[in-house]
């Protein structure tokens, strides 16, 4: 019997959108399933990106599949083929909107259970807090200066440039390169 | 829909969208591709775990380095016990850890006269147990600030940490301060007086 997950990862997202939208409730629940896996970490950068909140970001990956997926029931989602547009639109939509959050919540959760699904790619996904420090001491300490104060104190280039005496395309190529040197180090291709 | 391997956007565009430094357009532009292709989408969610992976690797307390008031307060707000030295040049203080603290500031005054880099060095006993070098930054004017975990303060025996802060003009080195910390042992807040 062929594992009915990896074929469903094999998957167009168009055609897993048709899987749902044709199916009865209750039908389609490894569809729906893999819909998230799939969007919801895209959703949640997004959120992240316009709400600069963690938990807000969490809310809104739930909140948009959950809507895509009734949309898709319902009928109303026009362009299957072009279903990663229909999720963005949405995420935008209730990115906006500020009615939102608490009132479904009970809903998600008694669809989407554990709101801490792992849907990260499994090189990055368990992250290990101590790899990540080691990594962090054998950056430069520019390099990880301008790290800590663009993504712990949540500074913007050009007022890390003031801090720091440089110029804010000088500090954006110094986090492209830690970033680079971050990322090689955690992954096992590089320092410390 | 994308080719398998589509490397479309760069790490670096990556890495200004993650920072929200990209203009509405650019960023707009970016995630309608997020959308769309899965390759790129997984590459931005693991770039996307390992920022987040950084505040919680700092917080741990095992990262030392030079610091800006902005990172201490983000410390201070995340609760973190951070517990402040301030030394003048000459200065010889007391130091010591307690045992909830978790991170150690030195902020380390001087005149550092047209110096935009310093390099600080950390002996005990004569040996060169730390060398680093960084920024002279603009929000602290007369001071740097460098932060350690408290951890390896605790470890020290009792002992003198002689602190030399150096720049280096027209190609030799000029000492800006030196300072000594004369470290007590470790000390337990259940038994403070």
């Amino acid at each position: 019997m062929p594992d009915i997950q990896a074929t469903l990862e094999a998957v167009s997202d168009e055609a897993l959108a048709r899987r749902i939208a044709a199916g009865p409730a209750g039908s389609t629940d490894l569809e729906e399933s893999e819909l998230y896996r799939r969007f919801a970490p895209r959703v949640r950068l997004y959120g992240r990106r316009h709400l600069r909140s963690n938990a807000g970001a969490d809310d809104l990956a739930q909140e948009v599949l959950l809507l895509t997926i009734e949309r898709l029931r319902a009928g109303e989602v026009q362009k299957l083929e072009q279903i990663g547009s229909f999720i963005l639109g949405t995420s935008r939509m209730m990115c906006h909107s500020e009615r939102r959050v608490v009132r479904r919540r009970e809903a998600l959760v008694a669809r989407f259970g554990d709101t801490s699904i792992e849907t990260a790619p499994p090189s990055l996904s368990s992250l290990d807090s101590g790899r990540v420090a080691a990594c962090l001491r054998g950056l430069a300490e520019r390099e990880r200066l301008v790290l800590l104060l663009t993504y712990y104190a949540e500074r913007e280039a050009p007022r890390i440039a003031e801090d720091l005496n440089l110029s804010p395309g000088a500090v954006r190529v110094i986090r492209h390169r830690a970033i680079a040197h971050l990322r090689d180090c955690v992954t096992g291709g590089g320092r410390p | 829909m994308t080719a398998p391997g589509c490397d479309r956007i760069a790490l670096a565009d990556l890495t200004d969208y993650t920072a929200g430094e990209l203009s509405g357009p650019e960023a707009a532009a970016i995630e309608e591709h997020l959308f769309a292709c899965a390759d790129c989408a997984g590459r931005a969610a693991e770039l996307d775990a390992l920022v987040r992976a950084i505040p919680a690797a700092f917080r741990s307390a095992e990262v030392a380095g030079f610091v800006t008031d902005d990172v201490l307060n983000r410390l201070a707000r995340d609760g973190v016990h951070v517990r402040t030295f301030v030394l003048s040049p000459g200065a010889v203080v007391p130091c010591a850890v307690w045992d909830d603290d978790e991170v150690m500031a030195l902020r380390l005054r001087a005149d550092f006269g047209d110096a935009t880099e310093v390099t600080m060095t950390q002996r005990v006993e004569g040996n060169e147990v730390v060398r680093s070098t960084g920024r002279v930054t603009g929000s602290s004017p007369g001071e740097v600030i460098y932060t350690v975990p408290a951890a390896w303060i605790r470890d020290l025996p009792v002992v003198n940490v002689e602190v030399l802060l150096t720049t280096h003009e027209e190609g030799a080195e000029r000492t800006i301060g030196s300072y000594t910390l004369a470290h007590g042992g470790r000390f337990l807040r259940s038994v403070r007086l």
